[in-house]
């Protein structure tokens, strides 16, 4: 990883179409501007891996996977709904 | 009345009124602009989120809190905007592989605004949660 330290309205260059300005730093924050073409998607890196999730997520869900969920789910409600009587 | 076809529960009837818009789609889904929520006896407390666009999409959900009574919705101030006030469900989507434990997705839950009927996927910038939470363990870190 390149490590790179800027001050707030001082930038990064990456290729010969990227650039990032830091506009703002304060406590724990950061603010960032971002140039980049439209073809480039620039997201929050934990898009990322919710993308890969949802992926994994569509697939067909295993039968047997949600019965022994559903088996857990619904005895966890009856007890409850026992315990409020 | 539309039909649409879920793989896990055959061919379901759904009227205009019961679709949600998700503007911006989900992550991974970004052309997916309209689901029906689909509730089933045999499988509650288990939502389905079926996409009325692609028979094949649906995604098995369950309400946040029956996974996290304590759950604490934090929505960035972009999504916060967009979803704007009303009675919000909030769901975790599930991932149910063959011979895996079930997980659900604590880091980024559908919030649906029911008054409004419009939806996104909130994914949270704090790292209190899980994408992968297996479903019976402590939640959070």
């Amino acid at each position: 990883m390149l490590v790179i330290r800027r001050r707030p309205g001082e930038a990064v260059l990456i290729g010969s179409d990227v650039e990032i300005e830091i506009l703002e730093a304060s406590g724990s924050h950061v603010k960032l501007g971002i140039r980049a073409p439209r073809e480039i998607p620039v997201v929050r890196k934990e898009i990322q891996l919710v993308e890969q999730q949802n992926r994994a997520a569509s697939q067909k869900a295993s039968a047997q996977g949600l019965s022994q969920l559903l088996h857990v789910l619904q005895r966890q409600n009856s007890h409850n709904t026992g315990k409020l009587r | 009345m539309p039909l649409v076809q879920n793989t896990q529960l055959g061919p379901l009837e759904y009227s205009s009124g019961d679709t949600i818009a998700f503007p911006f789609g989900i992550p991974g889904f970004d052309q997916e602009h309209e689901f029906v929520l689909v509730h089933s006896v045999a499988h509650q407390p288990l939502l389905f989120l079926q996409s009325t666009r692609t028979p094949e999409l649906s995604f098995v959900t369950l309400p946040v809190a029956q996974i996290d009574p304590g759950y604490h919705l934090e929505l960035t101030s972009d999504d916060s905007a967009a979803l704007d006030h009303g009675e919000y469900l909030v769901l975790a989507i599930l991932t149910a592989a063959e011979n895996c434990p079930v997980t659900a997705n604590m880091l980024a839950p559908v919030v649906i605004n029911l008054t409004t009927r419009v939806a996104l996927q909130a994914v949270r910038s704090d790292s209190r949660y899980s994408h992968c939470h297996v479903l019976g363990e402590p939640v959070c870190s």
